[in-house]
């Protein structure tokens, strides 16, 4: 992970050409790469239909008012008028000063509904009610937010396609407390997600004769295979440290790489030729869960990409995500599905 | 159904649901009182059912039925009122329709249109009743409306209610400077824009335009307020304090009326027959709404106010009915001299009933055969008034057959109606032009203010006789009476303005309630002033005087437009600062701040980092420029790191880091 906080929030940041485009207010800032702080410029607000209507109700009620020559009719629009006035202040404030931050979203099998976890952290000592979280096309869920703390909600968000994706915008919405505006701010980070092609229903993985006792693998150190952890040591890159164990608390484990030996069972994209592309990848994509089930050492063969053979989740993923990215060009990875 | 199960209930019932009805049935409350019953009982009806709805004891009708009391809703209305236009109709349908709405009130959209209704009523009652109390109350009902729309804006209803009710009272506290500014600032535009419809709304509480003595066994004794006077001049005598109201000429032997709105077609100038005498009194009338049409003044009215016309017999006639507090300027001379040499429709003011009163025709005769003139007559006659055993009371006797006769023959009690009743008959019968005035008589100051107030009970009815070469004199029978026949001691100070003060004397607890009612009648009559009465006019008045005092000329309706957009630009700008604190925009947490020094401190040595470079990609670049320091550059970002991306940051570790980070040195 990476993340440069201070930089996306300062305003300074922002051109005055930038800061009033409309396609910030259609489309929101694209995807940024920290957490995201909902400053002035990122909230918008705009009557709701509730909020149209009863500026025409005040209307007629200062027709009444004035036809009449009622004081109190005047006095009692006047008090609506300045009620309307006012909550644009408190909707306005509901989502303001917000932080927002996507997590890691665990990948899913095409077809299923990822769970993206949504971080709002809240700063002030005021809680924050009805805040509508939701994905692009996605199903909304509504939260509340007490005062001074730091939430994790997830959100649904339907899979169609599989590849690589990255999240999309998040719309933060609310109308809170008298519903008659209504403020939103959109937040898109630029975390991705896999998802990986539909597993195809079992079938029994290749007979035999596809295994290959391969004598070539080396138990050294190096960077292709995950070998097991051992002490952080000064000096280590830190893109091994196995930030998991830091996230825990615990002490600090450098990542040790290697390879390895073992009889192999290879799932070969050629051995599917009755198959189309999706239902070739659909099986293969099942034959490497099953093959992992059974811890069998097992590789992948695909028309552009080869991964030896392996045992473990990470290898699993590793495949998982080769079958995904299979016939995906880089650019398709931005489009969200 | 025990309490543990009916709470239940009410747990499950839509928050905001039940704060709409709590509104709703407050703001129902005083047209309960106004409306016909055929309303507004249906009305409470499904008010009713709709809260055993929402405690599930009851379910909504189906479309079928609910159309089926629409029809009967507005079956009734019509019924009810013989229309379904004007206002008080119109007021009706708006109740009954909204309780059907509340049979519907499913969707969301329903929620709000009901509450927007909702405020509705309120602006109705208004249109009613705009007292003091009214306004508060009607605040009462708008916060709970307001919460209804908070509650109703929040999906989950999880927290408790009392935190929206707050909110509310906060929002409206914040309103209230706004809706100030609005209230005095935004420009009165005088109405109606178009004719209001005809409608005899509510009963008058003022004095009616005809006077029917023989058929009152109880006069009313009616303390509330019929005008309140401020006087620019020194207040005129006590003799003099005769407000001149409806003035009625013709008689039908039971029942003395009014002539206008006939003869309203001559129009005299004003002073072309009033000789007034002396300096003239300048007071301010401010008159509570009593649906007739009659402007009140001091006997005698030099000007007339605006929108009002003056009739032949001094009578001050607004153009429409008084249906709303009024506040005019007028000018009076207590000392004047009327058609002294001439009147027109002489005999408009002989005129009597052909079969009536045969006794005391035969009175007149004799009593005006003694004496010379008409003025004598007149002595004569309240000289006979005074002799004769005639009692003031305030239970006069029933008066069937003949009241004129039966009242100055047999009976002789009664209140100034009997006796200027009498005695413009008996003018009359001896040729004597005279007619009957109506008003109020007398008044009193309010201590703890500089203004009069004139109550119902103030009301009085005189007379007036035309003598050649005087003009009209004013006559008042009923002060002839001495104080042994009047029955009531307290009613001595009415009836004699001489004797004001007169009477037994009040004990202190009649003090103190004088004194509260005096206070609470300031209050009244503040409020009138600044709230119910702030017209166009009085706008004006008020910021001239304002603006004046700030060294300009004038105010027109632009400057005010420009005065209220910057007034209330100034309250949301400060209520905007309250609320979003932009100063705590950054309110950043620790481990931010101590890695920023970090930051700063490298890049004072010019390693800055990039706006997209993470802090693993700059620690890299960092520690490739200062490999000596890498230990510590490592160290600070895997403390920072650590601090702000897990879910559970220890304060140790922020210690660890800040201590990290003022002990590095490039």
């Amino acid at each position: 992970m990476s993340h440069t906080t201070a930089n996306t929030t300062t305003p300074t940041a922002m051109s005055l050409r930038h800061r009033f485009s409309l396609k910030r207010f259609f489309a929101g800032e694209g995807p940024e790469p920290g957490p995201i702080f909902l400053a002035q410029r990122r909230v918008y607000i705009l009557p709701s239909r509730m909020g149209v209507y009863f500026a025409a109700m005040m209307l007629i009620m200062l027709l009444g008012a004035v036809n009449y020559n009622n004081s109190l009719a005047y006095a009692l629009t006047f008090l609506l008028a300045s009620i309307f006035f006012i909550a644009i202040l408190h909707t306005y404030r509901n989502l303001l000063h917000l932080r927002v931050d996507v997590g890691q979203i665990p990948a899913v099998f095409c077809g299923e509904i990822a769970q993206v976890p949504i971080m709002l952290d809240n700063r002030r000592s005021a809680a924050r009610y009805a805040i509508k979280l939701q994905l692009r096309n996605q199903q909304h869920t509504n939260v509340d937010i007490t005062g001074d703390q730091w939430q994790r909600n997830k959100v649904p968000l339907r899979t169609t396609h599989r590849g690589r994706h990255t999240v999309p915008r998040l719309t933060l919405e609310t109308g809170f407390p008298l519903g008659l505006f209504r403020a939103w701010a959109y937040a898109q980070r630029d975390v991705c997600y896999f998802v990986y092609p539909i597993p195809d229903q079992h079938h029994p993985l290749p007979d035999e004769s596809s295994y290959h006792l391969d004598l070539q693998g080396d138990r050294g150190h190096g960077t292709d295979d995950f070998a097991g952890l051992r002490n952080y040591h000064a000096g280590d890159s830190l893109r091994h440290i196995h930030w998991k164990t830091v996230a825990r608390g615990q002490d600090m484990f450098t990542k040790q790489f290697g390879g390895d030996q073992a009889i192999e069972l290879w799932l070969d994209w050629d051995s599917l030729p009755n198959l189309d592309t999706e239902a070739r990848l659909s099986r293969l994509t099942r034959w490497v869960l099953d093959a992992s089930a059974t811890q069998v050492n097992y590789g992948l063969r695909l028309p552009n990409t080869h991964i030896p053979p392996g045992t473990g989740s990470a290898h699993q993923q590793q495949c998982l995500q080769a079958l995904a990215l299979h016939d995906i060009t880089p650019d398709a990875d931005i489009s969200s599905s | 159904m025990n309490m543990s199960g009916f709470q239940q209930r009410v747990k499950q019932a839509k928050a905001e649901n039940l704060w709409l009805l709590a509104g709703l049935a407050l703001a129902f409350t005083p047209h309960f009182f106004r409306l016909p019953l055929l309303v507004m009982l249906p009305s409470i009806i499904l008010l009713c059912w709709r809260l055993l709805f929402e405690w599930r004891y009851l379910a909504l009708p189906p479309r079928t039925v609910r159309w089926l009391l629409t029809l009967v809703g507005i079956l009734a209305t019509w019924i009810a009122f013989g229309t379904l236009v004007g206002q008080q109709a119109g007021v009706g349908l708006l109740v009954i329709m909204l309780c059907l709405k509340l049979m519907e009130m499913n969707a969301q959209r329903d929620v709000g249109v009901v509450i927007g209704l909702g405020f509705f009523v309120v602006i109705t009652v208004f249109l009613f009743d705009q007292s003091i109390f009214m306004g508060f109350y009607m605040l009462l009902v708008v916060t709970l409306l307001v919460t209804a729309l908070i509650a109703f804006s929040r999906d989950q209803s999880v927290i408790p209610q009392w935190a929206n009710l707050q909110k509310a009272g906060a929002i409206l506290m914040q309103a209230l400077p706004l809706a100030l500014l609005l209230f005095f600032l935004f420009p009165r535009i005088p109405g109606p824009l178009w004719s209001l419809p005809a409608d005899g709304a509510g009963a008058g509480t003022g004095l009616s335009d005809s006077m029917s003595p023989g058929n009152i066994s109880q006069l009313s004794d009616n303390d509330s307020v019929a005008f309140r006077v401020q006087f620019d001049t020194p207040l005129p005598l006590p003799q003099k304090r005769y407000w001149r109201g409806p003035v009625l000429t013709q008689f039908d032997g039971r029942t003395w009326t009014n002539p206008y709105p006939q003869r309203l077609t001559t129009r005299l100038s004003i002073n072309a027959q009033n000789q007034a005498r002396g300096t003239p009194s300048l007071y301010t009338v401010t008159l509570e709404p009593h649906q007739q049409r009659w402007l009140f003044a001091l006997d005698l009215p030099a000007i007339i106010p605006p929108d009002s016309r003056l009739s032949d017999d001094y009578e001050i006639i607004a153009n429409q009915p008084v249906r709303q507090l009024v506040r005019y300027s007028m000018r009076s001379f207590t000392d004047y001299r009327l058609a002294k040499d001439d009147i027109p429709n002489i005999s408009l003011y002989l005129q009597l009933p052909e079969k009536s009163g045969i006794q005391a025709r035969q009175l007149a005769q004799q009593l005006r055969q003694k004496v010379t003139d008409n003025a004598a007559y007149v002595q004569t006659v309240l000289n006979y008034i005074a002799e004769q055993p005639f009692y003031y009371t305030r239970q006069p006797p029933l008066l069937f057959d003949d009241p004129v006769d039966a009242f100055l023959f047999d009976s002789r009690r009664g209140f100034c109606e009997h006796y200027a009743s009498a005695f413009v008959f008996l003018m009359r019968a001896a040729g004597v032009p005279a007619r009957v005035v109506t008003g109020y008589q007398g008044g009193e100051m309010n201590p703890q203010s500089d203004y009069f107030i004139v109550r119902q009970s103030d009301a009085h009815a005189w007379t007036e006789v035309w003598l050649r070469g005087e003009g009209w004199r004013r006559i008042d029978p009923t002060a002839v009476i001495p104080a042994e026949r009047i029955e009531n001691p307290q009613d001595l100070a009415r009836i004699l303005p001489e004797m004001t003060g007169a009477g037994t004397t009040p004990n202190w607890l009649k003090k103190v309630g004088r004194q509260l009612s005096f206070s609470w009648d300031r209050i009244n009559h503040t409020w009138n002033q600044w709230v119910v009465n702030y017209n166009t006019q009085r706008q004006q008045n008020f910021l001239s005087r304002m603006f004046a005092s700030a060294g300009f000329d004038n105010i027109d309706w632009q400057q005010m437009i420009s005065l209220l957009v910057a007034g209330m630009t100034l309250v949301m700008v400060v209520v905007a600062v309250y609320l979003l604190r932009p100063w705590h925009r950054r309110n950043q947490d620790p481990a931010q701040m101590a890695y920023e020094r970090f930051c700063q401190r490298l890049s004072q040595r010019g390693m800055q980092r990039q706006p997209a470079e993470g802090p693993l990609d700059f620690a890299q670049r960092a520690s490739q420029q200062y490999p000596q320091r890498a230990r510590d550059i490592n160290n600070i970002t895997v403390l920072y790191e650590r601090q702000r991306y897990t879910p559970y940051p220890t304060q140790r570790n922020l210690q660890q880091l800040q201590r990290a980070v003022r002990n590095f040195i490039v």
